[in-house]
């Protein structure tokens, strides 16, 4: 008997011959974590949601909830019986009911169950005090989200799915929200699985993130290994966070780079000597320092508030970006030569 | 969900298709059937005339439905003149005044001695006038009588289509310097093409269905000779033949008409939903065009008939008292209500069927099932009689008791006709649930029977008062099948007018028809603003 609270064994989830994610393997280990699942659009990340909801089949591998099969290549557990809730990306809200009421629906199931959040503690948390009495076509997109999300969650399910929560909800709204929600999740104490493509939203809201790319779950880990030891260069170029720059490897703790001279650093997986890789350069992996003499051509610079973020022209045309603090004394212009501390010092060196 | 295997759904949206496909099947298998030397003789003689009376009563009809129909749309959806919100929807009334009527009124009217006359003389002194009186009747006073009663279908359908019009086509035609006159012309016009097609096209169903009118000035054309070669020649066979004939018609009508209506849903308004367009502000003699051609088609269309048969009902008070109006407002309110209930959970069951099996091969039948909707009433009525007479030799169940002259009998045959009604509107209310409203619903824990009464009977339920609405003004206007299924001494508004009428009793006719055209008036009226599509 198993110990997780989610188990998706080796699932095959398809909708369509074209859109399919094989042979997935994941867990939510303990009742109240919360799983990003992060892939580009088109990908078949809903497919994964309304599988789990069992809106889907499965074609093949088990999906086990609280030790009990729901799904598996014989057995089907009707959506209606599985206490499982799903909030669709696109407007679902019962269109004959206001906004309280369609909120109130889903009160209707798991009466019993004790929640520390009303109805009403939820309309004022998600900002839905002004557009409570209006009806489903009268709100925006973003509202009717929102109130798709209170709707589920005063269901109270033992597994709540979120399909792309906040895709019509604009940046700063956006932001304040991911706050509450994960806040009210922590507290309510429900399983989540959030689909999204935005990483940073991923980053921030998960315990744990798994990668979807080309039809398979590349990485699944804590959002942390995911940024700084992504296993394969696809999750690199997805998350497009760095380059990867050509090294021959010179000895236990050092590269030589072409670009960049002398690398050190400590590699996570070892490398023989004398092999070429491709070293993964992260922005905040370089520092700049006027005095040094490798010197890389400004392209573009890009200004983000806390941080510039300047892109560098190597010798081999490559384009590296690399963080300044926006209070750096002195800016650079596009052309202008730009320095580089040596020896490069990267903490954990990723190498494919 | 996926159901795959034949279930409660298939069956159910199966049987309900094939009640409505039985009838032309009967009419088909009869065309090849041995019939009276009665036939030979009539195709060498009258079928002809037959014929070219039906062709001649269709053009003039949809000639000058075209022109009243689009004239008036036009003037309500782009000009703003005094009155203009009145006609917008006083000129949806006509559909309260069945063709036949309308023919009762007219021949009241312009007859000797008539209504024209008794006008003359109280204004001018007594004279001969009846030889002024242009006498309006036959194939004239047919066209006449059938167009005013019809033009609604083509007004409402092209209104909806200018109204869904974006201002920003007439915009552009501006701005490329179009004239008015030429921006009509060149973009208004086409591009509500397949709105006036689907219009005219079911004018043109109705007018070759029409039975009331026709035989009332007595015009032979397929419908009345139907009737005539099954009452008359008790052949039923032969009226089959006809029938056959004129169903060749329809089904050509049929399939024009559903193409343009497919094309005209690419009407639909973009996201931003419709800009109200800016209408045109008529002065003096223009606006006076525009009042004068929307007045007088109200008049001509609803008033006239009214006045008149109120007048007649006033003049001749001892046939009000003869009426017996509880007796036939009761008998239409059961015959409304039953086949009301009937359809609506028929409906129901097809496309809620449909739905949850997520089936083609329920849809393809759901769509043969509406199309009940174009066979003429008396065709119905008579291949309904042919096949419950072979189903009788077939079963030795006494089936003809129970069907035909059986108010059992007159609610199947109104479901066959009017199902495309019902079915049509729930399917169009469902549209409007997105399917993922359905897995919202089971996923918050309702079954799927519970998410049928808890959200899809709520928010269906206005589309079904509209449907009820519709059915029942459509019932109580019917008349070949109510005429010829009807029980014994069982009596409508309708066929009361009618017995009355074809009596030669027209003074009779005017209490039951003017009980008739009020009732409907209220039902119009109450759902006016789903006609006009502006909910």
């Amino acid at each position: 008997m198993s110990k997780n609270f989610l188990e998706i064994q080796n699932v095959t989830f398809a909708a369509s011959e074209k859109n399919k994610v094989n042979n997935v393997t994941f867990n939510i280990e303990k009742e109240g974590e919360i799983i990003c699942l992060l892939g580009p659009s088109g990908i078949g990340k809903t497919t994964i949601l309304r599988t789990i909801a069992g809106l889907e089949k499965v074609q093949s591998g088990k999906i086990i909830l609280k030790d009990k099969v729901i799904s598996s290549s014989n057995f089907h557990m009707e959506p209606e019986k599985r206490n499982i809730a799903l909030s669709f990306q696109e407007n679902c809200l019962f269109p004959h009911c206001n906004v309280v009421d369609n909120i109130k629906f889903g009160a209707e199931r798991n009466k019993d169950k004790w929640l520390n959040f009303s109805v009403q503690d939820l309309i004022d948390l998600l900002h839905l005090n002004e557009i409570q009495k209006k009806y489903p076509h009268e709100i925006s997109a973003g509202e009717a989200q929102r109130v798709s999300l209170a709707r589920s969650l005063m269901s109270k399910p033992d597994l709540l799915l979120l399909d792309e929560p906040f895709s019509n909800i604009d940046q700063s709204l956006k932001e304040e929200l991911q706050l509450k929600i994960k806040k009210i999740l922590n507290e309510v104490n429900i399983s989540t699985i959030i689909v999204t493509h935005d990483s940073y939203e991923a980053f921030y809201m998960a315990n744990k993130c798994g990668i979807i790319l080309d039809t398979s779950l590349k990485q699944f880990d804590v959002p942390y290994n995911i940024y700084h030891f992504p296993k394969s260069v696809e999750v690199v170029n997805f998350l497009k966070r760095g380059i990867l720059v050509e090294a021959e490897v010179t000895g236990e703790t050092t590269l030589q780079s072409e670009d960049l001279g002398t690398i050190i650093g400590n590699f996570i997986e070892k490398k023989p000597i004398g092999s070429i890789v491709r070293l993964l350069i992260q922005p905040e992996d370089l520092y700049h320092d006027d005095k040094s003499n490798l010197k890389l051509e400004v392209v573009d610079k890009k200004f983000r508030g806390t941080n510039f973020i300047y892109t560098l022209k190597t010798i081999n045309n490559q384009f590296i970006p690399v963080f300044v603090h926006s209070h750096h004394k002195h800016q650079h212009k596009i052309k202008d030569k730009f320095g580089i501390k040596k020896p490069v010092f990267i903490d954990h060196l990723v190498c494919f | 969900m996926e159901i795959r295997r034949p279930n409660i759904w298939y069956i159910s949206s199966f049987f309900v298709s094939l009640l409505v496909f039985l009838p032309i099947l009967t009419v088909f298998f009869s065309f090849f059937e041995v019939t009276t030397d009665y036939f030979s003789l009539l195709k060498n003689t009258f079928l002809l005339k037959y014929i070219s009376n039906s062709i001649l009563l269709l053009v003039g009809v949809l000639f000058l439905t075209f022109l009243f129909g689009v004239g008036a749309a036009y003037y309500v959806s782009f000009y703003d003149f005094p009155g203009v919100n009145f006609f917008k929807w006083a000129l949806i009334l006509s559909f309260a005044v069945p063709a036949y009527i309308y023919a009762y009124s007219l021949t009241a009217f312009f007859e000797n001695y008539g209504t024209a006359f008794s006008i003359l003389t109280f204004l001018f002194g007594p004279y001969e006038y009846n030889s002024f009186i242009p006498k309006v009747d036959g194939l004239f006073g047919s066209i006449i009588s059938i167009s005013f009663s019809l033009f609604g279908y083509v007004y409402v359908l092209t209104r909806a289509s200018f109204y869904y019009q974006s201002q920003n086509l007439i915009d552009v035609g501006k701005n490329l310097g179009l004239s008015s006159k030429k921006n009509f012309l060149k973009i208004i016009l086409p591009s509500a093409r397949p709105a006036i097609i689907a219009g005219l096209s079911l004018v043109a169903m109705e007018t070759l269905s029409d039975f009331g009118t026709v035989s009332f000035f007595s015009i032979s054309t397929l419908t009345t000779a139907i009737y005539n070669a099954w009452i008359t020649f008790d052949d039923l066979a032969f009226a089959n033949q006809l029938s056959f004939i004129l169903l060749l018609f329809i089904l050509f009508l049929f399939i024009i008409e559903n193409y343009s209506r497919g094309r005209a849903k690419y009407h639909t308004p973009t996201k931003g939903g419709i800009k109200t367009k800016k209408k045109i502000k008529l002065n003096g003699y223009k606006s006076f065009y525009a009042i004068s051609f929307c007045g007088i088609l109200f008049f001509c269309s609803f008033l006239f008939p009214v006045f008149q048969m109120l007048f007649w009902t006033i003049k001749f008070p001892k046939y009000l008292q003869n009426l017996n109006a509880w007796d036939l407002g009761f008998n239409t309110i059961v015959l409304v209500v039953l086949s009301c209930i009937l359809m609506i959970i028929l409906s129901f069951i097809a496309n809620y069927g449909s739905r949850i099996t997520k089936s083609k091969f329920l849809d393809i039948l759901t769509t043969f099932s509406i199309s009940g909707y174009a066979i003429p009433g008396i065709i119905l009525a008579v291949a309904f009689i042919t096949l419950v007479s072979y189903l009788d030799n077939l079963f030795f169940i006494n089936f003809k008791s129970m069907f035909i002259g059986s108010i059992l009998g007159l609610v199947v045959a109104y479901f066959v006709r009017f199902f495309a009604l019902s079915c049509n509107g729930i399917k169009s209310g469902y549209l409007k649930i997105n399917r993922s409203i359905d897995e919202s619903a089971y996923l918050l824990g309702y079954s799927k029977f519970k998410t049928f009464t808890k959200v899809h009977i709520p928010y269906l339920k206005n589309s079904v008062f509209l449907i009820s609405i519709l059915i029942a003004v459509e019932i109580i206007k019917e008349l070949p099948i109510t005429l010829i299924l009807r029980p014994f001494n069982f009596e409508t508004f309708a066929t009361t007018a009618y017995i009355y009428a074809s009596q030669d009793l027209l003074e009779a006719a005017a209490a039951p028809s003017l009980f008739l055209i009020s009732i409907a008036s209220l039902f119009i009226l109450f759902v006016s603003k789903y006609i006009l599509t502006e909910d």
